[in-house]
């Protein structure tokens, strides 16, 4: 008998299960966010209830009720590190101890996102603390296999993710393995890697991609114009530029 | 070793129809009637001039691009589907639009739920995308003198484009190629292959060649001749039209390939998620016994 000891929305007493009836453990650990990507994983909706049948919700800050951190299978991490926050430093030891996979979810965890904005060094204003994307720490280097972008990530993506880490599809999954190598992404890639090096085809798909706007379409040229000014860093847009990686097979018509 | 067959220029498709829309544009006049059906909500491409995406809501505001040059249509994707929620969208734009569409609804990154928005993908057959400018030095080099580009279409395996003045002139692949959008001179999927149904222009305005590859494609175009029969006609085509685009196709893809071996060859920069994208036709294309069927490129 697996005895497994839950508290929360989903589980409110005891269960046990059987051996065979062994479930995924993830849980959500929350950094400095404003913890919407935790939300996105709630607009799965009906799409979610389908998933907690494989999956067991074992912690999370917002959905259940306990307040050490068991032992997980995978860690979804939101947010950036707080570099002055000795709550965020024992936070990073727990989760480095009690998980076996961290997926960093979000521009915060993955790539810094609006957090690359602050100036750093002066408490206690957060606007002027210090804060670093989890794939930039060397502390959960061999832990950290994926990296979601978005501001917050689409549920969609959240839900194909989650099925796709289910039933280890690695295709699906590359992509995401691959950005945690690249610690930073914004809008700016989408000029330097793409357009720069004559891939854009002004299909428009960052533009849609991007969360604040900050990226238009420069009708003349036909090619995406960013205005710096607005990006947070979430490195959406490289992500859904069809020019930057596509690993997926071509749809197959009978 | 890839060879430059049917299934690679053109891809695989369930059937091939030359449409003829009583004087009108066959395709303007299917989605005019797919939207009074309901069979679509809505349908994403570009205005008529190619420079600006458009989203049509009404029938009566259906005009489709009818140059090659249609920018920035998946940009109105969002709107499209979070602010209108539209759950039956059209899209019609050339192969590579729809290889952001397809990598969206795919992954799902970009826009919320589009792989359930999409009800049907129309590709048009793409010689390589030009802005006006590109249009403008163009015309000037093969004419002699500047013009207008009214429309671009195929005839007999060559590339025409009617000017407004009225006459056509024909445009060699080598010089086209030379202007062309950068990123067209790498692509390989000319022929629209990840959509339902790729549209080939004609000579004349009322015909278009058809290819039709998904299920989709051809119980919507069937349902359609069952809601009001005779709007368009449909002819089958198996021999010239489609043996013609053919030729074309891999007369301009054998310019792309020779441009994809010299960047691989000088090894200029690639983005840096994907070190790998045009190496792996690299080493395809100087191999032997390669399934590149499951591969894109």
């Amino acid at each position: 008998m697996l005895l497994i000891e839950e508290v929360g929305m989903f589980y409110r007493d005891r269960l046990s299960f059987e051996e065979e009836d062994f479930k995924l453990k993830v849980g959500f650990l929350h950094f400095s966010s404003c913890s919407g990507c935790q939300v996105a994983f709630l607009d799965m909706f009906e799409e979610a209830v389908e998933i907690l049948d494989t999956v067991e919700l074992v912690y999370s800050n917002m959905l259940t009720k306990r307040r050490d951190i068991p032992r997980m299978d995978v860690a979804f991490v939101e947010g950036a590190l707080c570099v002055e926050d000795p709550h965020h430093i024992n936070l990073l030891r727990e989760v480095g101890k009690k998980a076996k996979v961290v997926v960093a979810v979000g521009g915060c965890a993955a790539f810094g996102g609006v957090r690359r904005l602050s100036c750093g060094n002066q408490l206690p204003q957060p606007q002027s603390q210090t804060f670093v994307p989890i794939t930039e720490v060397e502390f959960l280097r061999t832990k950290v296999k994926y990296a979601i972008p978005g501001c917050p990530p689409n549920p969609s993506l959240l839900y194909s993710f989650l099925l796709a880490l289910l039933e280890v599809n690695e295709d699906f999954l590359l992509p995401f393995e691959l950005m945690t190598s690249s610690t930073k992404a914004s809008g700016f890639d989408i000029v330097s890697e793409v357009v720069n090096k004559g891939f854009c085809v002004g299909c428009g798909t960052c533009s849609t991609a991007c969360p604040t706007r900050a990226i238009s379409f420069n009708r003349e040229c036909g090619k995406p114009a960013f205005n710096a000014n607005l990006c947070v860093h979430c490195g959406s847009c490289l992500a859904a530029c069809p020019q930057s990686f596509k690993p997926y097979p071509q749809p197959v018509y009978v | 070793m890839v060879s430059l067959n049917r299934r690679f220029l053109i891809g695989d498709f369930r059937g091939a129809f030359v449409v003829e829309g009583k004087g009108k544009n066959p395709i303007e006049s299917i989605f005019r009637l797919m939207i009074e059906h309901q069979f679509i909500d809505g349908l994403l491409t570009c205005s008529k001039t190619g420079d600006s995406p458009k989203l049509i809501l009404k029938s009566d505001e259906v005009e489709l691009p009818s140059k090659n040059t249609c920018f920035g249509v998946n940009s109105l994707l969002k709107r499209a589907i979070q602010k209108y929620r539209f759950s039956k969208l059209a899209v019609y734009a050339p192969a590579c639009t729809f290889d952001g569409l397809n990598k969206t609804q795919y992954f799902g990154i970009g826009c919320n739920w589009t792989k359930t928005a999409i009800s049907l993908k129309v590709g048009f057959l793409c010689p390589g995308l030009l802005t006006e400018n590109g249009f403008t030095a163009e015309v000037s080099d093969i004419a002699g003198k500047p013009g207008k580009v009214e429309r671009f279409y195929f005839d007999r395996g060559e590339l025409f484009y009617l000017l407004e003045d009225g006459n056509s002139i024909k445009v060699p692949p080598s010089v086209h190629h030379h202007y062309v959008n950068s990123a067209c001179r790498y692509c390989l999927n000319m022929a629209a292959k990840g959509t339902d149904i790729t549209c080939v222009s004609l000579k004349e305005e009322d015909k278009v060649l058809f290819i039709v590859r998904s299920e989709r494609g051809w119980s919507t175009l069937a349902h359609l001749q069952k809601v009001s029969p005779g709007e368009v006609l449909f002819r089958k085509a198996d021999g010239e039209p489609l043996s013609s685009v053919e030729n074309f196709l891999r007369e301009k893809i054998l310019l792309n390939i020779a441009d994809i071996v010299e960047r691989v060859e000088l090894g200029l920069p690639v983005p840096k998620w994907n070190d790998n994208k045009l190496r792996k036709f690299y080493r395809i294309w100087n191999s032997v016994d390669v399934n590149f069927e499951e591969e894109v490129f």
